[in-house]
C-alpha cells in the first residue's frame, strides 16, 4: 500500500470508529451506497456480476474509484449458507469454504433457497433466498438436543442438492469442486483487495450472527410456520433458541479474522413481533450473543430491520457504546433521542428517495439529515437498505456522495 | 355464541375460536355467520395493527385462523349469496420472488370481501396485462420485497398504460420497501407498507369506505 493509501485508510478506519465509540470523527462517516447499480455502472449484467469473477471485480473496482467512501461499496456478491455454516462449526479453516453461496458454488451445490440471474431469475435480477419449511415441528427435540448434529445429518441434505446422500460420491465430487473453486474465487477476491488497499481500504470486513430466533424462523421452519409454533409449542421454540446461541456464536468466531472486529446482525423477525413476543422469545438470547461477541472482542451491528420503534427501548438493557444500531424505516431523528450517548447509530438515507427524487431535492435531504444526526457524533450515515436497483439514476447517487462531501465536516 | 366466536378470534385464542366456528356452523345459518364473524373479526385485528397494538405475528396467526375455519365453513356456503366488493388482480411483480407479505394481504383482503386473483409472483408485466383483459378487475396490486421491484412495478405500468387499460383500473403497489416517494416514481395509486393500510386503502379505491 503507498503511502497516501495507507494514510486514507487509517482516516476511514479512525472515522468509523470514533462514530462507533461515541464520539464526533472529522468528518460524517459513510457507507456508501450501491448494490445491483454496481454492475449496471460497469455496463454488464446481473448474471456476470455473479458468475464471473474479473468482470466482478472490475465492476466494484470502477464504482469505488468513481464514488469513494469510509468503506468499500462491494455490492451483494451471494447468499449466506448459514445451516452449512453451522453444520461445519467445528472446522473453522472450511469457514471460507462452506459459509457462502455464489454463483458458481451453487450450481456445484444446488442450494434450495437460492434464487440467482441468469438462472432461476431474469439475467438482471438480484439473487434472492427464498426460504421455506425444512424443518418439521416434531423435530424441535433433535435440534435441541445437538443443533450441529440435526443441522448436519438433517437439513443439509435438505437444503444442499449435492448433500442429499452424504455417503453417495455426488457429495464427495460437490466437496471437492467446491474447494477448487473457492480457490479460484479466492484468488479473484485477494486481487480486488489488493486494488481497494492501493485505493486507501484497509483490509476487513464483518462476521456475522443471528439473532437465535431468526435462523429458526429463516433457516428452518419459515417463518409463518414459526409465528405459528410461538403459540403452540412456546416452550420448545424458547429451548431451541437457546439450544443453538452457542453455535451460532461459533460460527460468529469462526468468521473473525484480520480486520474483521465486528459481528454483523441482521435481524428479521424483530418487525413480525409484538412487544411480549419480542420479549420473551427473541431479544433475550440476541441481547446474550451481543454481550457474548463482547467478550469474544467482537462489537455488534445490528440491522433493525422495517420499523423497530416497538422495541426500541430495549437497546437500552445493554451496555453503553456496545456497537451499531443500523436501522431501516425506524426514524433515525426518533432513535437518537433516545440512544444518543449509549449507541451509535447508522442509517439516514431512503434508498426509495434516491432511486425516485431528483438531485437538487437529494441535496436538501442530506443537507437537512446531517444538520440534525452529526451534533454529538455517534452516527454513520448509511443507506436503509443495502441496495440501490440496476436503473437508479447515477445524478441522483452522485448528488448523495456530493452533499456528503458538502454538509459531512464537523 | 358469535360474540364468543368474535372474541376469541380477536384474542388469538385459535383452539377455542376453531372449537367454536365448527359448532356455529352446523347450526341453522351457521355457515353465514361464521363467514360474517370472521370477517368482522379480521377487521377488527387489522384495526388493532394499525393502531400499533397488534403486529405482524398477530396478522399472520389470524390469517392463518381465518384459512382453517373457512375450509370447513365455505363448503356449507355453497349456492349462498356472498357479497363481493369488487375484483383485484394481484402477483409479486417480475424479477422478485418473494411471496410471504403477498400471502398475508391476500388473506385479509379476502376475508374484507374482495375477491382476489393472486397471479403468483415472479409475475411478467404482459401476465398482468392479460389477467385485466381475462378478469376485468377494478383493482390491481402488485407487490415486492426488494428495491429491484421498484422499476418492476414502474414498467409493468407502463405495459399496462401501453395496453390501453391504465384507466380502467386502480393500482395499489405494497411491499416493504414502498413509500409514497415510490408510488409517485412508479405512477401508482395508492400504497401501503403493511397488509392492514393495504387493505384499507384497497377498500377506498374501490369506493367502499
Amino acid at each position: 500500500m503507498a503511502v497516501d493509501a495507507k494514510q486514507l485508510a487509517a482516516e476511514r478506519a479512525a472515522r468509523l470508529k470514533a462514530a462507533v465509540e461515541l464520539k464526533e470523527p472529522d468528518r460524517v462517516p459513510f457507507t456508501g451506497i450501491g448494490g445491483d447499480v454496481i454492475a449496471a455502472y460497469a455496463g454488464i449484467t446481473s448474471y456476470e456480476f455473479n458468475f464471473d469473477y474479473e468482470k466482478q471485480c472490475q465492476a466494484i473496482i470502477k464504482y469505488v474509484k468513481d464514488f469513494p467512501s469510509d468503506q468499500p461499496v462491494i455490492g451483494m456478491t451471494g447468499l449466506g449458507n448459514h445451516v452449512a455454516s453451522m453444520a461445519f462449526s467445528d472446522y473453522p479453516d472450511l469457514y471460507p469454504i462452506i459459509s457462502r453461496v455464489d454463483g458458481p458454488t451453487n450450481d456445484i451445490l444446488g442450494v434450495d433457497y437460492c434464487r440467482f440471474p441468469g438462472r432461476e431469475l431474469d439475467e438482471n435480477s438480484s439473487p434472492q433466498f427464498i426460504g421455506r419449511e425444512y424443518m418439521s415441528a416434531e423435530e424441535y427435540d433433535e435440534l435441541i438436543a445437538d443443533p450441529v448434529k440435526f443441522c448436519f445429518e438433517k437439513i443439509l441434505p435438505r437444503i444442499v442438492r449435492a448433500f442429499r446422500d452424504m455417503k453417495a460420491p455426488e457429495a464427495h465430487a460437490a466437496m471437492a469442486r467446491l474447494a477448487l473453486e473457492k480457490a479460484k474465487a479466492g484468488a479473484a477476491m485477494r486481487d480486488m483487495f489488493r486494488q481497494l488497499q492501493e485505493l486507501g481500504y484497509a483490509p476487513g470486513g464483518l462476521s456475522v450472527f443471528f439473532a437465535p430466533l431468526d435462523f429458526i424462523g429463516d433457516q428452518l421452519r419459515d417463518i409463518p410456520n414459526l409465528i405459528k409454533d410461538l403459540r403452540r409449542y412456546p416452550d420448545k421454540v424458547k429451548a431451541a433458541t437457546e439450544a443453538v446461541l452457542e453455535p451460532l456464536l461459533k460460527v460468529s468466531v469462526n468468521a473473525k479474522g484480520p480486520g474483521v472486529e465486528t459481528a454483523m446482525i441482521p435481524l428479521h423477525l424483530n418487525e413480525y413481533l409484538s412487544p411480549a413476543l419480542y420479549n420473551e422469545f427473541y431479544w433475550p438470547t440476541l441481547k446474550e450473543g451481543i454481550l457474548r461477541l463482547a467478550e469474544l472482542g467482537m462489537k455488534s451491528q445490528v440491522f433493525f430491520e422495517g420499523r423497530h420503534d416497538a422495541h426500541l427501548e430495549t437497546i437500552l438493557e445493554l451496555p453503553a457504546g456496545w456497537g451499531t444500531a443500523y436501522f431501516e424505516k425506524t426514524d433515525v431523528r426518533k432513535a437518537k433521542k433516545l440512544l444518543q450517548g449509549h449507541t451509535c447509530i447508522m442509517g439516514g438515507i431512503d434508498v426509495g428517495m434516491v432511486i425516485s427524487s431528483t438531485p437538487a431535492k437529494l441535496d436538501e435531504y442530506i443537507k437537512e439529515i446531517l444538520g440534525e444526526m452529526m451534533p454529538g457524533g455517534g452516527f454513520i450515515l448509511a443507506p436503509n437498505i443495502g441496495n440501490l436497483p440496476r436503473e437508479t439514476p447515477i445524478e441522483n447517487i452522485r448528488a448523495v456522495y456530493e452533499a456528503v462531501e458538502k454538509y459531512g465536516k464537523y | 355464541m358469535r360474540e364468543e366466536l368474535l372474541r376469541s378470534f380477536v384474542d388469538m385464542d385459535e383452539q377455542e375460536a376453531v372449537r367454536i366456528a365448527r359448532e356455529l356452523v352446523e347450526t341453522e345459518g351457521g355457515a353465514v355467520a361464521v363467514l360474517d364473524t370472521c370477517k368482522e373479526a379480521m377487521e377488527e385485528v387489522g384495526r388493532l395493527f394499525e393502531a400499533g397494538e397488534y403486529f405482524l405475528s398477530e396478522l399472520i396467526a389470524a390469517g392463518d385462523m381465518f384459512n382453517q375455519i373457512m375450509e370447513f365453513t365455505l363448503p356449507k356456503l355453497q349456492g349462498e349469496e356472498v357479497a363481493s366488493l369488487g375484483t383485484m388482480v394481484l402477483g409479486t411483480v417480475q424479477g422478485d420472488v418473494h411471496n410471504i407479505g403477498k400471502d398475508i394481504f391476500k388473506v385479509m383482503a379476502e376475508a374484507s370481501g374482495i375477491n382476489v386473483i393472486d397471479i403468483g409472483i415472479d409475475v411478467p408485466h404482459e401476465k398482468f396485462v392479460e389477467a385485466i383483459k381475462e378478469h376485468k378487475p377494478e383493482l390491481v396490486g402488485m407487490c415486492c420485497l426488494i428495491t429491484l421491484g421498484v422499476d418492476s412495478m414502474k414498467r409493468t405500468i407502463e405495459v399496462i398504460k401501453e395496453a390501453g387499460l391504465r384507466d380502467d383500473i386502480k393500482i395499489i403497489i405494497g411491499g416493504g420497501r414502498v413509500s409514497q416517494a415510490v408510488m409517485e416514481h412508479v405512477g401508482a395509486d395508492a400504497w401501503a407498507d403493511d397488509a392492514a393500510r393495504g387493505v384499507r386503502l384497497s377498500k377506498e379505491l374501490l369506493g367502499k369506505e
